[in-house]
């Protein structure tokens, strides 16, 4: 399904954020676990899944390609996918000081 | 040198986490999965071990090698693919991290699959309905469906209809398997990988079991009729054959046999008996019988005397549809006559009994028992000699 700028899915943001730095399938791997820290250790299916499918989309593209290994790098479109995904994310955050006043009170 | 095993596979293709754990199960047993048939699935024998399998759906046939290899470096090695399913297994005491561990993420691995699996069963069941449809058009083309079903051919046409249904309600079932697989990732309910495959793996291998033989039996009975049936030139002695004689009807010494007007394959086809076989009605007779009396002209003066007669007999299977049969043979040899000339009559020696005479032309239909009997007689002899024929040779078959 072509990104249509809704809510990302985790994986999507996650892979996202991790290839503002340009980096290949294995790595990739544990650069998420660790922008996470740890929280989100990502399967090679869904990693290799969601590669192809953001390569479609122009969200990221293949940097470098030297037959062995494959890079990737996030792209202006993808960046700009994912800072607005953040906002999304951080107006959550900001709405959700009610729960935050519930606490206090307790 | 290792071992292969052939397995039926166990059910199918689209129940992914049934042939996850079916892998996993006989990779415990020592058998690893080495190749996928339609059918079948190839194992090699080796040692035991606890292996884990997953099955990754894509709508390419082909694997990329970038996939393999980032597979690879999480433990994952490629087995084998099979359609759109691509198999991958690693031991378990390598704690390989899941394949998928976002299933609204696996659930895109499914959306072309599901619409490709949806079209095709769309067509497949046009074209079920299409195919049945004509058969039945041709099958009552005539209104005489009883007739055609005992003369042999229908039964292949329904176990094709069957075939066909049942493929059919596969395709249906696999389009909305996937679609159902694909909600349930959406909505964050990852594929079970462990799922139970033995219910599905005996249904599925009882239902393979029935359509080998259903199909392999429909697929011998046109063999056996071209073994089974046969024409011959009818001997002018008497025989034992359960049909009505002309010179039983005639009783006049001096008819003689006409003149053979069609010849082949060395038979007389004017004084013929043909036998023929079907799983409804193992026994059937066509004789056609001609015969000239020297001399002697027809009333309206057109020519010599040549009566002639001619018997269909059916032995049944099924008593029960021999009421169908009768009314589907007056439809087929009525012509333009009106059915209402056809009188049913009642004979203490018969089942059901019609007859229809027309000046010349004699017509008695009857049932008695397992048979059924159809005489067209051309003549001046008198119905109830017929009658009494029809009766007396009916008992030859009605048991």
């Amino acid at each position: 399904m072509a990104y249509n700028g809704g809510p990302m899915t985790e994986a999507m943001y996650y892979v996202l954020l991790a290839l503002m730095r340009p980096n290949h399938g294995y790595q990739l791997m544990h650069a998420i676990t660790e922008v996470s820290n740890d929280r989100l250790k990502m399967g090679p299916g869904t990693l290799y899944g969601v590669l192809s499918r953001m390569q479609k989309d122009g969200l990221i593209l293949l940097a470098e390609d030297d037959g062995r290994r494959k890079t990737y790098q996030i792209t202006p479109k993808g960046e700009h996918a994912l800072r607005i995904e953040y906002g999304r994310l951080k107006a959550l955050i900001e709405d959700s000081s009610i729960l935050r006043e519930v606490d206090e009170d307790e | 040198m290792s071992k292969t095993v052939h397995k039926l596979r166990p059910s199918d293709y689209w129940r992914i986490g049934e042939h996850e754990s079916w892998f996993a199960e006989m990779a415990a047993k020592g058998l690893h999965l080495k190749k996928m048939g339609i059918h079948f699935a190839k194992f090699d024998k080796g040692e035991l071990k606890k292996m884990r399998y997953r099955i990754d759906v894509s709508i390419k046939k082909k694997i990329t090698s970038e996939q393999i290899k980032m597979y690879e470096e999480s433990g994952w090695d490629y087995v084998t693919s099979y359609q759109f399913f691509h198999v991958f297994s690693s031991p378990e005491e390598l704690n390989a991290p899941e394949l998928h561990t976002d299933p609204a993420e696996q659930s895109y691995t499914l959306k072309e699959l599901d619409k490709k699996l949806a079209s095709n069963a769309i067509i497949v069941v046009v074209a079920m309905l299409f195919i049945i449809g004509l058969q039945y058009s041709i099958w009552f083309l005539d209104g005489t469906p009883t007739l055609v079903m005992v003369g042999g051919s229908a039964i292949q046409q329904i176990i094709l209809a069957i075939f066909l249904g049942y493929y059919a309600y596969q395709s249906l079932l696999a389009s909305v398997s996937i679609r159902a697989l694909r909600r349930n990732l959406i909505e964050g309910k990852p594929i079970d990988h462990y799922a139970p495959w033995k219910k599905h793996y005996r249904l599925h291998s009882t239902i393979a079991f029935l359509f080998t033989i259903v199909v392999g039996l429909s697929a011998i009975i046109p063999f056996v009729q071209l073994i089974k049936m046969e024409t011959k030139t009818l001997p002018e002695a008497s025989t034992d054959l359960p049909i009505v004689r002309l010179a039983d009807v005639e009783e006049n010494p001096a008819m003689v046999r006409a003149e053979p007007s069609y010849v082949s394959d060395n038979v007389d086809w004017g004084n013929r008996y043909s036998y023929d076989w079907s799983p409804l009605a193992p026994v059937q007779y066509v004789t056609d019988e001609q015969g000239v009396v020297p001399g002697e002209m027809w009333e309206d003066k057109s020519g010599e005397y040549t009566p002639g007669i001619r018997t269909q007999v059916y032995q049944l299977n099924i008593p029960a549809i021999a009421d169908n049969l009768i009314t589907d043979l007056i439809e087929r040899y009525r012509y333009e006559d009106s059915m209402e000339d056809y009188i049913e009559t009642e004979h203490p020696d018969l089942d059901l009994l019609i007859v229809h005479e027309k000046q010349e032309k004699k017509e008695v239909f009857a049932v008695k028992g397992k048979a059924v009997m159809y005489v067209r007689y051309y003549g001046y002899a008198d119905i109830n000699v017929v009658i009494e024929n029809v009766v007396e040779k009916i008992n030859l078959i009605s048991e």
